[in-house]
């Protein structure tokens, strides 16, 4: 393998208008933000191919404590760009993780936000890198994780049906998250990605509007308020060698919700990476319902669980143009960004299809 | 040109997933992966783009001529001119969304409209938007 060393240390992408992130400039912003770190030295910065909506890197941190002994700490470091496939910002995020931390859901402990865009030309955040997990959704399509699947997909939904099952109330997101109501959640988050879709207009989209009217002649009630991920699927975990979930990760788009919201995200035909019936390519959906079910004690409704599918169908459909929308516009021209777009544009039309009955 | 672009589009994807990305890892590994991948779809869209442009242009307009009469808007008889003389892809493609964007406002209206021909007309606006996906079908997508 060739170890670009340049690249581990000055870690950005070419094509970003964004200052790099050095590991000088990381030790020198950090040696005055938090001062009970003392001499501290940053090893090993590289990006990680983690996403398409936020920049990650990771890295080690050294510091002396007070005692003079040294502790070395493993570090995720997350930054906003200047343009993105989703409407976010780093505090929400990081509150998202800190409201859900030590409710039973497995995530990693957010370590510190910075949000002033002067010290790294975008906000960002910092917490603990769980190392040693996988978090690939083609690795599972290789015949050695057959046997572990079903591990995973008991683990996966079931973690899900267990943050549905969560009492908001007992959460502490009033202060950063939208209002909802179990009678306003699905007109609510149908009217943000409509408006979302329209902003980042890449072409006619005939398909998804007949999706569109659809749902806004059967707009459903939910059955209980939950504390909704927005993006719950196989990449967006880490997994251990055996197929227990270890983390659950990227929360920007967390908000208070419909639970079957997120049970339908995972679900649906785009994530199927074994190109066949095994759903997020784990499991198929009678079994990722099932599961969900039985930790959530809650109940997928059909007429309710396809309302959430096509749903998710529309907002996939805007985040796949927003990205086109955003390399088109220059502001952020990943290689993900024009890549997504050609190759799930159609794949969410063709689902659209299958869940109206007209493939 | 030749060799013709197609089959190098596809030759370069291949030598890219094959040959350079196992010699990269991370960032770099991903990116030079989804530039092979993008190749490939290149090289299925490079053969038959034009084609299925001129296919489905005409049959919007087909669908168009038949709204005009269904829904009594002769304005929809003007929405369905044209006639893809000009057969660059990007005068083809600008065609077509526009073209698109009439059959979504179209398809809208006959749903909120009763009787046979309105239904008939709605069934076979579903079969030209299920040909649309069959025609932009990417065969490494996951659906």
């Amino acid at each position: 393998m060739v170890s670009d060393a340049a690249a581990q240390r000055v870690a950005t992408d070419a094509r970003s208008t964004m200052k790099p992130i050095t590991e000088s400039s990381l030790s020198e912003y950090l040696a005055t933000r938090v001062p009970e770190w003392r001499e501290v030295q940053i090893h090993g910065l590289h990006r990680l191919p983690l996403g398409a909506s936020r920049e990650t890197y990771r890295f080690d941190l050294s510091h002396a404590g007070q005692d003079r002994q040294r502790e070395t700490l493993r570090l995720i470091l997350r930054r906003d760009p200047p343009a993105s496939n989703v409407d976010s910002n780093r505090r929400h995020e990081y509150e998202c993780y800190r409201a859900i931390y030590g409710h039973g859901i497995p995530v990693p402990k957010m370590i510190l936000l910075e949000e002033d865009p002067v010290h790294f030309d975008g906000a960002i955040s910092l917490a603990e890198d769980l190392r040693g997990f996988h978090n690939s959704e083609y690795q599972l399509q290789n015949p050695e994780w057959r046997p572990k699947l079903p591990r995973l997909a008991e683990q996966l939904w079931g973690y899900m049906g267990k943050l549905a099952a969560l009492d908001v109330d007992k959460l502490s997101v009033a202060h950063f998250m939208q209002p909802a109501t179990s009678e306003s959640t699905a007109r609510q988050e149908l009217d943000y990605w409509v408006a979302k879709l329209e902003k980042n207009d890449v072409g006619a989209e005939p398909i998804t509007w007949a999706a569109i009217r659809f749902l806004r002649r059967n707009y459903p009630v939910a059955q209980k308020l939950s504390l909704v991920h927005g993006d719950f699927r196989a990449g967006n975990v880490l997994y251990d060698d055996e197929g227990n979930v270890r983390a659950v990760l990227d929360w920007e788009m967390g908000h208070l919700g419909d639970p079957l919201e997120d049970l339908a995200w995972s679900i649906t035909r785009t994530f199927s990476f074994g190109k066949d019936d095994r759903r997020s390519g784990v499991a198929p959906k009678e079994v990722a319902v099932s599961t969900w079910e039985k930790s959530s004690g809650l109940r997928a409704e059909p007429e309710a669980l396809l309302w959430w599918e096509l749903f998710a169908c529309v907002k996939a459909q805007a985040i796949w143009a927003a990205m086109g929308h955003v390399w088109e516009s220059g502001a952020n021209q990943d290689v993900i960004m024009p890549y997504a777009a050609w190759w799930l544009r159609n794949a969410q039309d063709r689902a659209v299809l299958e869940l109206m009955g007209k493939l | 040109m030749r060799p013709a672009v197609a089959p190098v589009a596809a030759f370069l994807a291949t030598r890219m997933s094959l040959e350079i990305v196992p010699k990269l890892e991370g960032f770099s590994a991903s990116n030079a992966g989804m530039i092979g991948a993008m190749l490939q779809m290149m090289s299925e869209e490079w053969d038959r783009a034009a084609s299925r442009l001129v296919e489905e242009n005409a049959a919007i307009r087909l669908l168009l001529r038949r709204a005009a009469e269904v829904l009594g808007d002769s304005s929809l008889g003007a929405a369905a001119a044209g006639d893809d003389a000009d057969l660059r892809l990007s005068s083809l493609d600008a065609a077509n969304d526009m073209l698109r964007r009439n059959l979504t406002e179209v398809h809208a209206r006959v749903e909120g409209r009763d009787g046979a021909d309105a239904r008939a007309l709605e069934e076979a606006i579903w079969d030209e938007l299920r040909a649309s996906v069959a025609r932009r079908r990417i065969s490494s997508a996951n659906f």
